[in-house]
């Protein structure tokens, strides 16, 4: 019934769009952009948009979907042969549905990648390093982000080895702290931090896993993670509640001190953090020690990527509303006081989090691009959440785990 | 129960386990006071030792670590001193020397340190370096240093340094040389085993803040004063002073603790530049060995605390459950016995809730004494009332409430027992008494029926007692007035014949009222005295075998005279055939009937008429027989009020016929009494001037069957009798049936003369005739004169009368008449009537027809009172009897001894008197060897007149009884009885 209901609503949605699809024709544009309705929204976004169509004269057409029916809906767009000019999308492993060497356009050779920060880049290319889109897009560092005030009255400092951050957890649960808030209902990034490392630093590895000679029960560093991650529960390190703490739970816990430490991102504290007994001032940066980097890691922001039709008549259109976006001047205008990351060198108008900032150097040294999501062929977010919280919840022990997160791996990966 | 008793109850019941408790826990108290302080005293004894412990312990470590800096300092002076300035062209020279150090002394690296707080290693990796305030110290104070700092990888290590003169490796100037160690490695020199890895080790500067951690994972405390304050339970003033002795470099301990664990922390100074050697050990680790030992004491006291209480409480326990156990028997016995106590008790009893009226308790024996099931009882204490046979008698629940504590409530109740229909009196007695506390009524029920009913019988007894008092004052009064009466007739007439003596005539007159008044004296006195007899108790009957119409004949001899003398008809008849010997007390059998028969012949004007039969009632056992006396009387009668007491003594009814006639009113209770003796009824018919009739029945016992005189059988009889009563005539034939005798009847005289004329003519002549004396046409003198003309003088002829014949007996003989027979018939009399008729042999002396009663008698009189003794000698001597005088038993004995055989003829025998009593002597007169002693008749006589004394002076051996004063009628009558002469 419910996926009855869910197939008429996307019919809906899809007829609505191909309404507003003939009406945009009707008045005739220039350029064709596809992307998630909430992306779209985004006011550097529609600064940018307002901004070239004011500059250039040229009329975009904005066709968009909501979030959970972005990539059916898109797929079907592709399907009939309407594949727009522009197409937005996270680089994360469902954009292989879209057929990416046939309908567009690898970017290598636009003048605007010198300007782009290597963070950037390394998101932005594929397997074989050829730059599928332009990050326009605000970027975040994830890692483990710690109230400060708490470990200063503890007389504590951060972490700088995974060592002494299981020391640090030990201290601080003996001292009657949460250490850290893992918000196991629903929430998949945890597994990926901890991944980065281990592909990132071993581009060998991705490939044998992705080619299916490996699996991860084969790569001791997953099982690693997943190890440390139920030995810490088990611990206390994660309090007494992490099964029933999901996104939501996230701010409430750092918030009111209930959790000292967790592993976000920094725009997080922007976007949902609420401040409580500690205000979002309150929290630093250290690396993620999830057991598999001895010195931690960071991951870089997972971005949106404009890619072109190379097969639309209005490629030269799309590649000239890239190369306005990447225009220092425009794209400091479109983030003129937008927390992010720079992405591009030149962007001076961003806001930086001070997080961010102070954590500069350590950014700089263990900071690795977000590879699980976006080269693991079949890593599926969802399907790893799942596979944590029966770890957790004790269905399954750390072997089964593993096995669990190959199975749901290879299964999405078709 | 008010609350004040509840309390009271409650402060009673805890009062008794007050001091019990109270001691117990002063003695729990004292043991757990001693352990506590026991405990203390071990603790801080054991604390002392391992904190001294400790501090020996981690003294060690502390001279180890300074050794350590020291030897580092000297390695790195020693190389300062060493080192060429710049490489002298040899690259490999320092690396060379850094390597084969490092393999001696395994620090990590070896550092070029140059003035602007940077460093370079031998092979020429160049970075900034971080050593904080010790940087000065180096550099401007030229002192050896100790530092924490971070490599480029973020590697936490300690470096030691020391200045040098100024140099240059590889272009690179340094002041400064210094080696690293990395914490894993340095940490090993604090590193202590002694506690089992619990115990932390930090190096730590005089603010705190922390250069070296023995944990595992490395240092992440920046300032162990700032986490003691965070996780630790030491106050401010603690604090202080430990911020104090880390700032002084002074060494100490401190207790406390951290994360909720307790712990020791001891802080020592290092020799270099204030920093402190700080162990932070757990305090069960501290003193474990020490502890173990107290745990174990601890235990050990504990284990035997434990168990001497668990004995004491097992002990107690034990006690406490025999006695409980006890407590249960005894109260099972005491249940079983108060239940089997008033199965065999007239007594309910019941336990009720003063508030509920719940019954809590009721005695099995409410089933058998009022007939009401326990359980009903018990459900229901309601079921009582519905028992009680007045409702009004029940108390009020407010008056049972009312009942003070302790106090009870008494109240009678007639209660009718449910099953057999009884009714019972019961008093019930509430009582309100506190039980454990708890306030119950007691209700006893006493069966009170007995007693009741005894107050009633002595009521009424008393209520008897007061009429007969009543009675006896009337009686004392009367019979006071009864014997001066003959008194005064005897006095006044002994005067008068004293005066007349010399006038014959009036001397009898005068004699004559004198012993007339003398014998209703002496009746009197008889009777006074024989009911007193009676109701004392000491009446007792002597049952004998004697002859009924022996009896009956005597009773017609004493009543006959006196019917006679008030010209009354006297009948006396025999219903049935009555056995002729029975036994019984014949003498009280005679008393009975003479009172009956004296009092109807008292009480019936002249010309009435009395009449006295005799039934023999069926339905007795074989060997009883049950006769009926009935004495039938047309006399005044009495008043239904005095016939109800009739029987009771002194009992006399007033009024102006019986006021003139003598009667002492005892006779009909010493009547009544001799009945009940023997176990006879007597009923009493009678109304004022309707005469009265008195019905007596008793059983007598009869004699086995004696093999009798049979001679009459020997041939066949035929007799006549006349009589003008038919039934009288009948009854004579049917008592003869079966004896062989032909009985013809007539039913007067004119008829018997014809009969025996024809019988005669025919041949058949009867054999005897018996002839009634009155018969109204003809008269048996008549009628026997006719019946001897036409038959002649050989056929006997029978009188058959009720009236005394000796007036007319010897004009009846002169016409024919063979001999007398007294009414009523018996057949036994009638034979031995007859017999002498019939034998040839007898002589005029066996016929007693030739001499007086006591003519030439010669008498031996025992009498020891000279006055009577002469009164007899002269009336025996009147009699024409001889009479020789013994004053007592002795001298009696004496003159029989003395006497020749057959010398006296009879004994009168006193029984009192002095030397020898008339019993003894009897016994001895009948023991003497001659052969008279056995057959002399010897007579008592004396004033005991009691049938008593009558048996006892049979069973000594006299042949009869004659009571004093003498009455020589009687006297004849023995003499004659005795002797066989007539009277």
């Amino acid at each position: 019934m419910k996926k009855a209901i869910t197939v008429l609503l996307a019919a809906c949605l899809l007829l609505t769009a191909l309404a507003s699809c003939q009406k945009a024709e009707e008045e005739s544009y220039d350029l064709t952009i596809v992307g998630k309705s909430v992306d779209m929204d985004n006011i550097y976004m529609t600064r940018i948009f307002d901004l070239f169509e004011e500059k250039t004269g040229k009329k975009i057409k904005l066709i968009t979907f909501e979030d959970s029916a972005f990539e059916d809906s898109s797929a079907k767009l592709f399907e009939k042969g309407e594949v727009p000019d522009i197409f937005v999308h996270f680089h994360n492993a469902d954009l292989d549905r879209f057929n990416v060497e046939e309908n567009f356009l690898y970017l290598n050779d636009q003048e605007w990648v010198e300007d782009l920060t290597d963070g950037a880049l390394a998101y932005s290319v594929d397997r074989d390093g050829n730059l599928l889109g332009l990050p326009f897009w605000e970027s975040s560092v994830s890692g483990c982000y710690y109230n400060k005030k708490i470990l200063d009255k503890y007389g504590l400092r951060p972490a700088s080895n995974q060592s002494e951050f299981n020391l640090l957890c030990e201290i601080l649960e003996e001292s009657g702290c949460t250490p850290i808030c893992w918000p196991a209902n629903g929430c998949a990034w945890m597994l990926q931090f901890a991944l980065d490392p281990v592909f990132a630093d071993d581009p060998d590895l991705l490939e044998k896993l992705n080619a299916g000679q490996i699996r991860y029960a084969d790569i001791p560093e997953v099982t690693d993670a997943v190890r440390w991650i139920y030995e810490a529960a088990q611990k206390g390190w994660f309090g007494d509640a992490y099964l029933e703490t999901g996104w939501d739970g996230i701010s409430p816990a750092l918030s009111s001190g209930d959790a000292v430490m967790t592993f976000i991102w920094d725009t997080w504290f922007d976007t949902d953090f609420k401040d409580g007994k500690y205000s979002a001032g309150d929290f630093a940066l250290m690396p993620a020690f999830l057991n598999t980097a001895r010195d931690g890691t960071y991951e870089g922001g997972n971005l949106n990527l404009m890619m072109v039709n190379k097969n639309s008549p209005n490629c030269q259109t799309a590649l000239e509303f890239l190369s306005f976006c990447a225009d220092p001047e425009n794209y400091n205008i479109a983030f003129a006081g937008i927390s992010t990351v720079s992405v591009f060198k030149g962007q001076t108008t961003n806001i930086q989090s001070k997080m961010v900032t102070d954590a500069a150097d350590s950014i700089a040294r263990y900071g690795r691009v977000s590879t699980a999501s976006t080269r693991i062929v079949g890593y599926n977010g969802d399907a790893v959440a799942n596979a944590i919280y029966a770890l957790l919840s004790g269905r399954v022990d750390v072997a089964g785990c593993v096995e669990q997160l190959d199975r749901d791996r290879l299964a999405n990966a078709g | 129960m008010t609350d004040s008793r509840k309390e009271n109850a409650d402060v009673k019941k805890k009062s008794k386990w007050f001091l019990p408790s109270l001691l117990m826990a002063a003695v729990c108290a004292m043991a757990l006071l001693i352990g506590v302080w026991y405990f203390r005293y071990i603790s801080d004894q054991i604390y002392e030792d391992s904190t001294g412990h400790l501090q020996e312990i981690y003294g060690q470590v502390n001279r180890t670590f300074g050794s350590f800096m020291e030897r580092n300092w000297g390695l790195l002076e020693s190389w300062g001193d060493a080192l060429p300035n710049g490489t002298g062209g040899d690259d490999s020279y320092i690396p060379n020397l850094v390597a084969e150090e490092k393999e001696r002394w395994n620090f990590s690296k070896f550092l070029f340190l140059s003035a602007d707080e940077r460093y370079m290693t031998p092979d020429g990796e160049e970075r900034k370096v971080d050593l904080g305030d010790a940087w000065v110290s180096l550099t401007r104070d030229g002192e050896p240093i100790m530092a924490g700092e971070f490599t480029s990888s973020g590697q936490a290590v300690t470096v030691f340094a020391v200045p040098t003169k100024p140099g240059e490796y590889r272009g690179f100037p340094y002041t400064a040389i210094a080696v690293s160690y990395t914490n894993e490695d340095i940490l090993k020199s604090l590193k202590v085993n002694a506690y089992e890895d619990t115990a932390e080790s930090f190096v730590v500067y005089g603010d705190g803040s922390v250069l070296l951690s023995s944990r595992a994972g490395g240092t992440v405390f920046t300032n162990y004063f700032t986490y003691l304050d965070a996780a630790s339970d030491l106050d401010d003033r603690a604090m202080e002073e430990l911020r104090e002795d880390w700032a002084a470099g002074t060494a100490g301990l401190a207790r406390c603790e951290i994360n909720g664990e307790d712990n020791c922390i001891l802080y020592q100074p290092l020799t270099y530049r204030g920093y402190m050697l700080l162990s932070v050990v757990p305090l069960d680790a501290v003193g474990k060995g020490f502890m173990q030992v107290q745990k174990i004491t601890v235990l050990f006291l504990g284990a035997v605390f434990l168990l001497v209480s668990c004995a004491m409480g097992m002990l107690l326990l034990i006690r406490g459950y025999k006695q409980a156990s006890r407590n249960k028997t005894e109260l099972a016995y005491r249940e079983r016995m108060f239940d089997v106590l008033s199965n065999s008790v007239e007594d309910i009893f019941l336990m009720l809730d003063t508030v509920t009226y719940r019954v809590n308790y009721v005695s099995p024996n409410i089933e058998r004494l009022l007939g009401i099931p326990v359980e009903e009882a018990r459900s229901d204490i309601r079921v009582m009332a519905k028992c009680m046979v007045d409702d009004d008698t029940v108390i009020p629940a407010d008056k049972i409430q009312a009942i003070p504590l302790n106090g009870s409530l008494h109240q009678w109740f007639e209660y009718l027992h449910q099953i057999t229909g009884e009714l019972r009196w019961y008093r019930t007695t509430v009582y309100r008494m506190e039980l454990e506390g708890m306030e119950k009524y007691i209700v006893v029920l006493s069966d009170r029926t007995q007693e009741r009913q005894m107050n009633r019988t002595l009521q009424e007894a008393l209520d008897t007692a007061k009429s007969a008092n009543e009675a006896k004052s009337n009686f004392l009064s009367n019979v006071s007035h009864d014997i001066r009466t003959p008194m005064n007739a005897i006095m006044g007439f002994s005067t008068l014949l004293e005066r007349d003596a010399g006038d014959p005539v009036k001397v009898r007159e005068y004699t004559h009222k004198i012993t007339a008044s003398g014998q209703h004296l002496l009746s009197l006195i008889n009777e006074v005295l024989d009911m007193s007899k009676i109701e004392s108790g000491k009446t007792s009957l002597n049952a004998e075998v004697f002859s009924l119409p022996e009896m009956l004949e005597e009773l017609s001899i004493i009543i006959l005279p006196q019917a006679r003398a008030k010209k009354q008809i006297f009948n006396m008849r025999v219903h049935g055939s009555p056995p002729e010997r029975i036994i019984g007390d014949k003498l009280r059998l005679s008393q009975i009937l003479i009172n009956l028969l004296s009092n109807a012949v008292k009480y019936t004007p002249e010309e009435g008429k009395v009449d006295f039969s005799i039934s023999a009632l069926s339905g007795s056992a074989p060997q009883y027989a049950k006769l009926r006396f009935t004495v039938k009387d047309n006399g005044i009668g009495m008043s239904e009020e005095f016939q109800k007491q009739i029987f009771t003594p002194f009992s006399r009814e007033i009024s102006s016929v019986t006021n003139k006639i003598q009667g002492t009113g005892l006779g009909m209770a010493i009547t009544k009494n001799l009945l009940d003796l023997m176990g006879g009824i007597i009923e009493l018919e009678s109304a004022p001037g309707k005469g009265s009739t008195f019905t007596v029945e008793l059983s007598f016992a009869l004699p086995e069957e004696e093999s009798g005189d049979d001679w009459y059988r020997q041939r066949t009889w035929r007799i006549l009798v006349a009589d003008d009563e038919p039934d009288v005539s009948e009854t004579i034939r049917e008592m003869m049936t079966g004896t062989g005798v032909y009985v013809e009847t007539a039913c007067d005289g004119t008829s018997a003369v014809k009969a025996a004329a024809r019988a005669h003519e025919e041949g058949s002549a009867f054999d005897i005739v018996l002839l009634d004396w009155k018969m109204p046409d003809m008269d048996g003198v008549e009628t026997a004169k006719r019946i001897r003309g036409s038959v002649g003088r050989d056929i006997p002829i029978l009188v058959l009368t009720s009236y005394d014949w000796n007036e007319i007996e010897d004009d009846a003989r002169s016409i024919g008449i063979s001999a007398f027979m007294p009414k009523p018939f018996f057949v036994s009399t009638f034979w031995n009537t007859i017999k002498p008729m019939f034998e040839t042999d007898r002589t005029p002396e066996e016929d007693g027809e030739s001499l007086g009663t006591m003519d030439g008698l010669r008498f031996l009189a025992a009498e020891d009172n000279e006055l009577n003794a002469e009164l007899l000698t002269e009336m025996l001597g009147i009699e024409g009897a001889l009479c020789e005088l013994a004053l007592n038993g002795q001298e009696a004995v004496e003159k029989f001894s003395a006497s020749e055989p057959g010398y006296f003829d009879m004994i009168l025998m006193d029984v009192q008197m002095p030397v020898m009593n008339g019993y003894e002597a009897t016994r001895k007169i009948r023991s003497l060897p001659r052969p008279d002693a056995a057959a002399i008749p010897i007579v008592a006589m004396t004033a005991n007149t009691f049938a008593e004394d009558v048996r006892r002076a049979l069973e000594s051996g006299m042949n009869g009884h004659l009571g004093k004063p003498i009455d020589m009628n009687e006297v004849r009558k023995t003499v004659a009885r005795l002797t066989g002469r007539r009277e």
